[in-house]
């Protein structure tokens, strides 16, 4: 338990209703999406700026850890309380504070849900073009903490490249902003760019100037469906090899397709082997040509089934299966460990096809999913928790395919960040020298080691 | 559900969170308890051995306040029944601990006896009609009990007597008649909203449907609401035996709890050797009664023009349970003259959820206040619905903010638009 002081100088800080610390809080505060837990000692609800800057000099005061939190979706642990110390849960703050339409941002605070921002601008004609399969929950602060990714990523980018400034409260409590945020508009290295990904190691993410993309004219998507996961794989590569940029390129494997059509009931075809779903977007003259090129590659990869989503009804449900994806496996396992490896487009095929043998070799059950347009791979390695000998096996599992992929000059995570997960495989990726400068950026911006220790880098 | 079945069920939840986007009460706590993840990792601590039900005031409160919406199992990727999974808790918390005062009293006392709900309402109309509750009300006795008084308040005005003692005049012998039906009045229909009963009793017989509406038991909803198996399935049994031996074409109700519990009959029994065949054959005869009047008869000629905005709130047991979502809107959109708006979030609970009005007072008022802003902005008169304990949740909800609207069931305006009321 924190110190009686520090507890009553919180609650001065948030009042009593923003600070939990009985046992059973602090029970359902210890877990994210990962399979990681460790609890709080304290729960606090901040709901301003203010209140965050306060938090974060006791923090420095009383040398006490924070793990800033948002929904609580992360996939790599990064939410959890590995020191214990203060869970800084975001959510309260969730106002969308300007819609611009003319110059195209919105300044939104850090705990607005994904969807509710989208929701916000929609009717304005716009997107946030960052859409994580998350985003029913997963906040904006935490899609720039861990620069999350989406299925649209493929023509639009990731979180990163949709964020123009930021508030930030640094440890110590000092706010700041940066970017287009920032009065000193002139500075060029690119300060908003070092939190995105930072995982809550650098500072807290307080509010956020967003990019808004104009909606597209007209979408169209489709599935196509494959007997093998590298004919899927293939057809991926051939597509952007022809200068097609599609809005999306998601592959899906047999127990994917299962578990998700046991949710939604679509359809699906459950024998096949692979499903390629993917969007093109633009103006309604430049999207006919596309999807002719398309088929024309599908039926050279031998799709044995080509569809289109007749309307919008039926494309929303295509994507809502593709996002229940991570969620739906639970019918399966009651536990995933899933990685988000990525891997030049080229080498997709092949990185499939391993991942696939590694699933037998190893006897696990690995469901696939990729954001194929990215080279960025979802292997879901399935275990029961009370098999410690099938859990023995996913960590081997794992352990190759990240070897692997970094063979192929990929990298450890697309989108999912490093977190706990990917903690011992940095010095896979990394030399020693340039996890020696990541380590002096941390020191620098967080001298004392308290935000979100012991995550990403081991210091 | 066993406790082997119940784990299994529990380590469903992955924890991917989208129960969130979809979950009343974590809408207005924001607190992780408070939401299906939440709430179903706390049952798997204890049914990994943790903790023990009914040993942490904590967790029996979190899966108290769930209000079995089941918004977070139909949004759930995989499924979770965090609904059934709560009764089951809440069963196993009554085990441990007995059960509490309020429980025994109302459920127990009253509920599970027709009788005694019979000499309860007219007690609630005596001091409704009498002025007793205005002397109450204008005393200000009720503000040092804060609880009783949001009680009171969210006890209907105006009532009428039970739709039972109005039968004599209102049932009548339909000549060759299209269907035979026996009509389930449930508890609150019969003791609050007569007028929603007769109008059905009404239509139906003018549609050319004899009705007859036999003595009943309570559905044994609140009971299994509360984790009261033990008497849902009493109850439920003497409903069954006295429905099957009227032999109707269909069992209809217009309340959505007494409709989606009685189509549960069926999985109620499903291990029970002597019931299971019988509890088929009842569950496979239940209709809503929007769904009868949609899907089962043929299009109304004889509907007159009600000039009235109106907008329709889906109850959580008809949207999820009955899965009956479609059918009241279009009985409303037929009636000419009316004029329909389609209210934001129409499909989530209004905090109602049976009695827990009365045992969650704050959570239930803030949800409530949600759905009041929602219909306010549709601009509607008339808030149209199908569960009596909606209706008197709503209409709460709509004194409360001086909303000059009314609550009505579908098929009081189908009642209206042909002259019958």
């Amino acid at each position: 338990m924190l110190d009686k002081h520090l507890l009553v100088k919180l609650k001065s800080i948030v009042g009593k209703e923003d600070i939990l610390t009985s046992k059973i809080s602090r029970e359902v505060y210890a877990y994210d999406s990962s399979p990681f837990i460790h609890e709080p000692e304290a729960v606090v609800f901040p709901e301003t700026t203010a209140e965050v800057a306060e938090i974060l000099k006791l923090s420095e005061a009383y040398s006490i850890p924070v793990v800033p939190r948002g929904a609580g979706t992360c996939l790599s642990g990064g939410a959890v309380s590995l020191y214990g110390g203060i869970s800084l849960v975001l959510t309260k703050m969730d106002k969308i504070l300007d819609i611009d339409t003319v110059n195209e941002t919105a300044l939104v605070e850090t705990g607005v849900t994904n969807l509710n921002l989208q929701k916000a601008v929609e009717p304005l004609g716009f997107m946030f073009a960052p859409d994580p399969a998350s985003q029913k929950a997963a906040t904006i602060g935490g899609n720039v903490a861990e620069c999350a990714g989406g299925i649209r990523g493929v023509k639009y980018g990731v979180t990163k490249d949709h964020v123009l400034g930021l508030e930030v409260v640094l440890p110590g409590g000092e706010i700041v902003t940066t970017g287009a945020l920032a009065s000193g508009y002139g500075f060029i290295p690119d300060l908003t760019g070092i939190f995105s990904g930072s995982e809550g190691t650098f500072g807290i993410i307080t509010k956020i100037l967003v990019k808004l993309t104009v909606m597209p004219e007209t979408m169209r998507t489709m599935m196509a469906v494959f007997d093998s996961l590298d004919k899927a794989g293939e057809a991926v590569s051939a597509i952007i090899a022809k200068g097609i940029v599609p809005t999306t390129l998601e592959i899906m494997d047999k127990s994917m397709i299962r578990a998700v059509d046991d949710f939604l009931k679509l359809g699906f075809p459950r024998d096949a082997e692979a499903v390629l779903l993917l969007e093109v977007d633009g103006y309604e003259v430049e999207i006919d040509r596309q999807v002719d090129v398309i088929e024309e590659i599908f039926r050279e990869k031998k799709a044995s089934s080509v569809q289109s989503a007749k309307d919008r009804t039926e494309r929303e449900k295509l994507w809502l299966a593709r996002r229940s994806g991570n969620g739906a496996l639970g019918r399966i396992k009651p536990a995933y460990m899933v990685q988000d490896i990525t891997v030049p487009r080229h080498r997709l095929p092949q990185m499939l096809r391993f991942v696939s043998d590694i699933s037998k070799k190893y006897d696990i059950t690995i469901a696939q999913m990729a954001h194929a347009g990215d080279g960025n791979l979802h292997p879901h390695l399935l275990y029961d928790p009370d098999d410690p000998e099938e859990f023995e096996r996913v960590e081997e599992a794992s352990h190759e395919i990240f070897e692997t992929a970094l063979k192929m000059d990929g990298t450890l995570t697309g989108e999912h960040g490093i977190g706990l997960e990917k903690l011992p495989f940095m010095k896979l990726q990394f030399s020693e020298k340039d996890i020696s400068f990541m380590k002096r950026v941390k020191k620098a911006l967080d001298t004392n080691l308290n935000l979100n220790k012991g995550k990403v880098l081991e210091l | 559900m066993d406790n082997k079945e119940l784990k299994k069920k529990i380590r469903e939840c992955n924890r991917c969170g989208f129960c969130q986007d979809v979950c009343p009460t974590y809408r207005y706590t924001k607190n992780e308890a408070a939401v299906a993840r939440g709430r179903v990792r706390l049952a798997r601590l204890i049914s990994e051995g943790k903790y023990k039900w009914g040993e942490e005031d904590e967790i029996t409160e979190h899966i108290k306040t769930c209000l079995l919406c089941r918004a977070c199992v139909v949004n759930c990727p995989s499924s979770v029944i965090t609904d059934e999974i709560m009764m089951k808790a809440r069963e196993e918390i009554n085990f441990a601990k007995g059960f509490n005062l309020f429980h025994k009293l109302l459920y127990r006392g009253f509920l599970s006896h027709q009788e005694r709900l019979k000499v309860a309402g007219m007690l609630a109309r005596f001091y409704d009609r009498s002025g007793a509750r205005w002397i109450v009300r204008n005393s200000g006795v009720l503000n040092t009990f804060r609880k009783l008084k949001n009680m009171e308040n969210i006890l209907p005005m105006g009532l009428k007597p039970p739709l039972r003692s109005q039968l004599p005049e209102i049932l009548k012998q339909v000549n060759k008649p299209k269907f035979r039906i026996g009509y389930f009045a449930g508890c609150a229909t019969n003791t609050f909203f007569s007028d929603i009963g007769k109008a059905a009793l009404l239509y139906l017989q003018h549609r050319g449907c004899q009705v007859e509406v036999p003595e009943i038991q309570c559905c044994g909803g609140p009971h299994k609401s509360a984790g009261d198996m033990e008497e849902a399935k009493r109850l439920a049994k003497e409903n069954i035996v006295t429905f099957l031996k009227g032999d109707y074409d269909y069992i209809i109700s217009d309340c959505a709890t007494c409709g989606s519990t009685l189509k549960e009959y069926e999985e109620l029994f499903k291990n029970d050797l002597q019931m299971k065949e019988k509890a088929q054959q009842f569950s496979e005869k239940i209709l809503d009664l929007n769904k009868f009047i949609a899907d089962y008869l043929p299009p109304d000629e004889d509907l007159k023009a009600l000039d009235k905005k109106v907008t329709y709130h889906d109850p959580c047991h008809l949207v999820r349970g009955l899965e009956v979502t479609a059918e009241p809107r279009e009985l409303l959109k037929r009636i000419p003259g009316v004029e329909f708006r389609e209210m934001r979030e129409a499909d989530w609970c209004c905090g109602g959820a049976g009695s827990y009005c009365f045992t969650q007072q704050e959570m239930s008022a803030k949800i409530l206040e949600g759905k009041i802003d929602n219909f306010i902005e549709t601009g509607a008169e008339i808030l149209a619905t199908s569960c009596p304990a909606c209706t008197m949740q709503l209409s709460a909800g709509l004194r409360k903010k001086s909303v000059k609207a009314k609550v009505k069931h579908p098929v009081q305006l189908l009642a209206e638009s042909v002259g019958l009321v």
